[in-house]
């Protein structure tokens, strides 16, 4: 054997520690970090912090249609937008997965502003076992209820897209669903949580559920061994996410993504730029997204941007809705400092 | 375990005729009708129009399979896959159900070769893998995908076509894969998709993963005394009591026609099972679902069984 004997886990830890003493040096050399200079990005990143302290159907609603209006969202009169929701696993005790009255609000809200086609798609990491997960999860009822294709995205039709940064990857070209693919207007709607691997798992992290297990495996095996942090940022790179909305009604602490327990923030967190909304779903969480690799590491990228200058916060305060969740013990130092 | 008759409220006819139906200009099938074809659905069909069902339907479906077929014998997800990868199980059965002998062999000894990452792992390694997840990473299986950790599913799915297509039970790639399924059982019953633990957390058995281990371990010989198979068992059998899916279903019927403590439950699953098939033959309008179930409604011995012949 030829080949450098690592685990996933040093794999991801290696890659993690590297990235978090190597990248922001990089961003610094680029004058985009602790400069106190507006980087070329524009006008503010705008990111909506809703509050929304149940799910009931009609606060829902206006929750998102507050959030939706104070940020930048795209057009989707006449498009197919495809929702993302992340329905990792299902457990009755644990809030695992994306609630679907939150979606089913979303697809409402959609479907006012005039949306030709929406589209559940989901593809879990470890269970191949989606047609009792999604019945399981409230979302195949959800997509009969509500008239909308839900797509298994284990098994969609794939086709093999270039990545379109050299820079971000290992991998040289990712095989992609046809949902995805033909997508007008992707929605990424996860849950706010924290992840034994990864630290915390929100928008960007979520859109691993695009890979297609049958090509990659489960848990998406082929993309742990090419780096967690690399690989969110392949994705993401090739995959533009159009809007995220992070149910961060009830999320998961603890050892997420599965193991966790429920955790009230009482917030939906909602913007068109992905890494944005992470690092204020972080804030919220009480981490400190500068110390997230991968969210670094999709800001070198240029993904977008995670430093609080660049980002305008609209709705409430973000001290407001601060609820540290409980981290992985080897991830306690994301921990962002108090005031 | 000798031939089972085909449950009377099954239309076995019907089925055929909607994968028949849905088969691709190229030769091959997709999961849904129209769907790209792909190896998997496509193995499985070929296996399932072997026997009854139309010859020349099943020819033109191995044609596809062997353009799956790279140099090195293994298989991908379809011809323009550049590797092999766990989809190559469903070949395997297709190539030996048609006698595609040279194609067979071929598939076999890249199966048989096809490494997990276990032997790119230190003792260090594996002591770490060992704390967090409570498993033995020495012991090999099979990955989803080259170069990648070997997980309990596709250990399993190789095991049952390897057993089919007459590779010896004795064999030290099938006896490894074997120890593999063991030690990954969940301590409170059944597998899940193969971290027994994570960290201090034990995690839950899935009705899936369960019922693929126990079939492999059923088409291996491994016997029910094992605990761990009556565990297995116990599990399925609780869990009949709630939703259950329609491939889990298909394979916990599988599994409990493996062992005869699982006897007493066949008929009441295979009622079950038989009774999800639609008006137009299918099974949710899913080519793998319709065969799996039609096979294990069906002789399951089909499946499990080896026939004495080998590439």
């Amino acid at each position: 054997m030829t080949e450098k004997p690592m685990t996933r886990r040093e794999i991801i830890r290696v890659l993690g520690k590297s990235a978090i003493s190597a990248l922001p040096a990089a961003a610094l050399a680029a004058g985009q970090a602790q400069s106190g200079k507006r980087p070329a990005f524009g006008p503010l990143l705008q990111v909506a912090l809703v509050h929304c302290p149940n799910y009931e159907p009609e606060r829902l609603l206006e929750a998102i249609r507050a959030g939706w209006r104070s940020t930048r969202p795209p057009e989707v009169r006449g498009k197919r937008v495809v929702i993302k929701p992340n329905i990792a696993d299902f457990a009755p005790d644990r809030p695992i997965h994306t609630d679907a009255r939150l979606v089913e609000a979303l697809i409402r809200h959609l479907g006012d502003l005039g949306a030709r086609e929406i589209v559940l798609a989901e593809g879990p990491p470890q269970n191949r076992d989606t047609e009792w997960l999604f019945r399981q999860s409230g979302f195949e009822a959800l997509a009969r209820r509500r008239g909308v294709l839900l797509v298994d995205l284990n098994y969609d039709d794939i086709t093999p897209v270039k990545c379109v940064n050299p820079r971000a990857t290992l991998l040289k070209e990712l095989y992609l669903p046809k949902t995805i693919l033909s997508a007008d207007v992707i929605i990424s709607v996860p849950k706010m949580k924290t992840h034994k691997l990864a630290g915390i798992t929100l928008s960007l992290k979520n859109m691993f559920g695009v890979v297609p297990g049958m090509k990659y495996g489960w848990p998406k095996n082929t993309l742990h061994w090419n780096g967690i942090p690399l690989s969110i940022c392949e994705i993401n790179g090739t995959i533009k996410t159009h809007y995220s909305i992070i149910d961060g009604i009830v999320g998961m602490e603890g050892h997420g993504p599965i193991m966790g327990t429920a955790k009230k923030a009482g917030v939906l967190v909602m913007g068109a730029n992905a890494l944005s909304v992470d690092a204020t779903a972080a804030r919220v969480m009480g981490v400190d997204p500068a110390r997230v690799d991968y969210l670094v590491m999709a800001q070198t990228i240029k993904l977008g941007s995670l430093r609080s200058e660049n980002i305008g916060v609209a709705g409430e305060t973000l001290e407001k809705f601060r609820t540290d969740f409980v981290l992985d013990p080897e991830y306690s130092f994301l921990r962002a400092p108090k005031g | 375990m000798g031939p089972i008759k085909p449950m009377p409220n099954l239309s076995l006819a019907r089925a055929l005729d909607f994968i028949k139906a849905s088969q691709n200009p190229d030769g091959g099938w997709g999961y849904r009708p129209g769907g790209q074809s792909l190896t998997e659905p496509t193995g499985l069909c070929v296996f399932a129009l072997s026997s009854p069902g139309d010859k020349a339907a099943a020819g033109r479906g191995l044609d596809f399979l062997k353009a799956c077929q790279k140099d090195s014998g293994a298989v991908g997800i379809h011809p323009k896959d550049p590797e092999g990868n766990w989809m190559a199980y469903a070949a395997l059965l297709a190539f030996h159900a048609l006698g595609a002998a040279a194609e067979e062999r071929r598939l076999r000894d890249w199966i048989l070769s096809f490494e997990d990452a276990s032997g790119r792992l230190t003792p260090d390694n594996i002591k770490a893998i060992s704390a967090d997840y409570r498993y033995d990473a020495s012991i090999q299986g099979w990955p989803w995908t080259p170069n990648t950790m070997a997980w309990v599913e596709p250990t399993a799915l190789f095991i049952i076509a390897l057993v089919r297509a007459g590779v010896p039970r004795s064999h030290e790639r099938i006896q490894s894969g074997i120890k593999l399924i063991i030690d990954r059982k969940i301590p409170s019953g059944g597998w899940n998709f193969g971290n027994p633990y994570s960290k201090s957390h034990e995690l839950e058995a899935s009705f899936m993963s369960t019922a693929l281990a126990l079939a492999a371990l059923g088409a291996a010989g491994v016997p029910e005394s094992r605990p761990t198979v009556g565990e297995g068992i116990s599990y399925l059998i609780r869990g009949l009591a709630g939703d259950v899916s329609t491939a889990s279903l298909a394979w916990i019927l599988l599994a409990l026609k493996s062992y005869p403590a699982g006897a007493s439950q066949v008929p009441i699953v295979a009622a079950r099972l038989a009774g999800l098939q639609a008006a137009d033959g299918s099974f949710r309008r899913n080519l793998f679902e319709t065969t799996l179930a039609s096979l294990v409604l069906g002789d399951a011995g089909a499946l499990l069984r080896p026939t004495g012949r080998s590439g």
